[in-house]
């Protein structure tokens, strides 16, 4: 009896849909983003903005591995050292503009993920953990050991030096470090540069990334998160899946590589550490596994906390406090701040229950009752 | 019934799959002819669920071989035995946990939606056409098994009965010929297993065949054409439910001890 009943579909005022609130939260974040350099360009903002948004893509390449299709990758900043390399490489070797060595970064990427993926996603998971972890430090190790020259002879790739003189982007003739005059207003270089990575963040990372998840190929890597052998009954073969989700996480690292290479203009091998990988880690899991939101705001926070604290003494430790705060949020919400199976990070549920009581009290209905055995 | 010759769909010779020690299935004949119910039934432990899991492609069998729409899938993957059409739910429900009802059913046409992932990510009008038709889908098959509610909701805010017939409208969204059901009524109570009964023969009206595992003999004799008996891996009956009713050896290694049981309830 207790079956037969189901949650009955309560119209609410369009105020509460959470839907609604949530592509609000959305869109102020977008006006946010794109505004910002209007009332604050400084260097330092604009710096650490940058970086935050490249974190902010990088956060949703890693939240189809670990957050869709439920494998854990702990190296996953190899494949942002790969994209940095290739760009560099390509473009001081062959004098090609950077947007060029784009295809380049993506091909270095998925060949990258299939070594790496193919063997080992198909065993269980664990094994992923295990070989990427080895991963990302064979890969962070030969770089540090890594020197090619340039055909002309001339040192490219300089070992613990890494690369400098990266290029910047150039469309035909106009190069980001030119500048854009729009109707009198110079427009220079940071400001430029911080634009075009917000948008790709925003595009191909945060939008790109959901539109991928809520489709076929996103319904089958949650699928395979959630139970393989059960995914596997449903015709959806779990191999390719698997291997997908970890491609296009490659894939957009390595872009995300290019990106911060060339706001950097340089590469330092020591940027390739253990510690960046768990930070993007930690990013998506205390933002909540598979939820864009969520991701986005991890994102943000590991980013920008450490470089809002860098003046505070006491936070000469801040991954202690990572740390401590990684633990917390594990205790308190297992499932991140702002969980995938909630559209809003309070308890949504709880509003809803509320709404429908006082409603239920001024209608005089006893509708509490089924309420309670609703949702059990 | 039996004069009609219907087509074998499905045929299992020898079957034999060791654990170890453990002989799971020893030496399992079976065969499922199109549109027919067929139960698979037997005492705890007595390699029911491991003869379905070898025939879906779960479980590697040892020897013996195993035919569906005339070629062999003993070695063929579990995703490819699935869209060549054979469907089955787990004896423990494994829903997808964090994705919502509609979602969960939807999984079940991934193989034959026409839609790249390119698609997903510009939304081309493939994209559309194909969720739309997939979501349709995924409603037909959810009404088609009574489910009548909020599809939005995650499938745990269903209760258990409710659970039971979305994985049923799942495997049957991957449009199979056959359709392996594992204990379909445990769990369930008096009135959800009239529906089960009911459900099934519907399923059946559509031409898709049946293989049952189940422990209630009630529903068992009132819905099979045929039923197979195991103990300890090894087949010992197959006939219509009166032959199985009267069998001696089965009444002896199985009913007289159910009928125990149920004399105890
Ligand atoms: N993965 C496994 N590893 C080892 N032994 C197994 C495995 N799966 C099943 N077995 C063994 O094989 C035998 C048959 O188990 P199976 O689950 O097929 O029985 P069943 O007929 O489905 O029983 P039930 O009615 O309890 O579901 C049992 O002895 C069981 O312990
Ligand atoms: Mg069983």
């Amino acid at each position: 009896m207790a079956s037969a009943t189901i949650a009955p579909a309560l119209k609410q005022p369009a105020w509460t849909n959470d839907r609604n609130v949530l592509r609000v939260l959305a869109i102020v974040f977008v006006v946010f983003v794109y505004v910002l350099p209007l009332i604050d360009d400084s260097t330092k903002t604009m710096d650490f903005m940058t970086k935050a948004m490249i974190y902010v893509f990088l956060g949703m390449g890693l939240n189809v591995v670990v957050g869709y299709a439920g494998l854990l990758d702990l190296g996953y900043i190899a494949f942002y050292a790969i994209g940095a390399y290739t760009c560099g490489i390509l473009t001081q070797a062959f004098h090609i503009p950077q947007w060029a060595a784009v295809p380049g970064v993506v091909v270095a990427c998925i060949i990258a993920g299939i070594i790496i993926g193919g063997p080992t996603l198909r065993l269980r998971s664990d094994y992923l953990a295990i070989v990427t972890l080895g991963f990302g430090e064979i890969i962070r190790v030969t770089a540090r050991n890594l020197t090619i020259d340039a055909p002309d002879g001339s040192p490219m790739v300089r070992g613990p030096s890494g690369m400098a003189n990266i290029e910047q982007w150039s469309f035909g003739g106009w190069s980001f470090t030119d500048g854009l005059n729009i109707g009198g207003m110079f427009i220079r270089e940071q400001v430029i540069f911080y634009y075009f990575v917000t948008t790709i963040a925003l595009v191909l990372g945060v939008f790109g990334i959901s539109r991928l998840a809520n489709g076929r190929l996103g319904r089958a890597w949650k699928a395979v998160r959630d139970d393989e052998d059960a995914a596997e009954a449903m015709g959806i073969n779990t191999y390719t899946t698997k291997i997908t989700a970890y491609i296009i996480g490659a894939v957009w690292a390595g872009l995300a590589g290019q990106l911060s290479a060339t706001q950097q203009l340089s590469i330092a091998p020591t940027s390739f550490e253990f510690l960046f990988s768990a930070l993007i880690l930690m990013a998506v899991v205390i933002g909540g596994m598979g939820s864009t939101p969520g991701v986005v705001l991890g994102a943000m926070f590991v980013s920008l906390v450490p470089n809002l604290l860098r003046n505070y003494e006491w936070a000469e430790n801040r991954y202690l406090y990572f740390g401590i705060l990684l633990v917390v949020v594990m205790l308190f919400r297992p499932k991140g701040f702002w969980p995938a199976t909630d559209i809003l990070p309070w308890s949504s549920e709880k509003i809803h229950k509320w709404l429908t009581a006082r409603k239920a009290a001024k209608a005089g209905k006893d509708l509490i009752a089924t309420e309670e055995d609703t949702y059990e | 019934m039996s004069e009609t010759p219907r087509d074998t769909l499905l045929e299992v010779r020898d079957l034999v799959l060791r654990f170890g020690g453990v002989v799971a299935v020893d030496g399992l004949n079976m065969s499922v002819h199109a549109g027919e119910i067929v139960s698979v039934i037997g005492p705890n432990g007595a390699g029911k669920t491991s003869a379905f899991n070898c025939i879906s492609g779960f479980y590697r069998a040892n020897s013996g071989s195993i035919r569906f729409l005339g070629q062999s899938i003993l070695r063929r993957q579990p995703s490819t035995i699935t869209k060549m059409g054979m469907a089955r739910t787990f004896q423990n429900l494994r829903l997808f946990k964090e994705m919502s009802i509609l979602d969960n059913v939807k999984t079940g046409a991934h193989y034959r939606m026409k839609q790249h992932w390119f698609d997903a990510l510009l939304h081309t009008p493939a994209y559309g056409k194909s969720e739309r038709e997939c979501e349709d889908d995924a409603r037909y098959w959810l009404d088609f098994v009574g489910f009548k509610g909020d599809t939005s909701m995650y499938v745990t805010a269903l209760p258990y009965g409710e659970q039971r017939r979305v994985e049923i409208a799942r495997a049957l969204m991957t449009k199979p010929r056959v359709l392996m059901l594992d204990e379909p009524a445990a769990g369930l109570n008096h009135s959800e297993k009239q529906g089960l009964i009911e459900l099934i023969r519907r399923i059946q009206a559509l031409g898709i065949s049946i293989v049952l595992i189940e422990h209630d003999m009630g529903l068992v004799m009132d819905i099979s054409e045929r039923i197979i008996v195991l103990n300890y891996g090894k087949e010992i009956a197959d006939g219509t439910p009166d032959e199985i009713r009267n069998d001696p050896l089965v009444v002896e290694a199985y009913l007289g001890t159910d009928e125990d049981e149920e004399d105890a309830e």
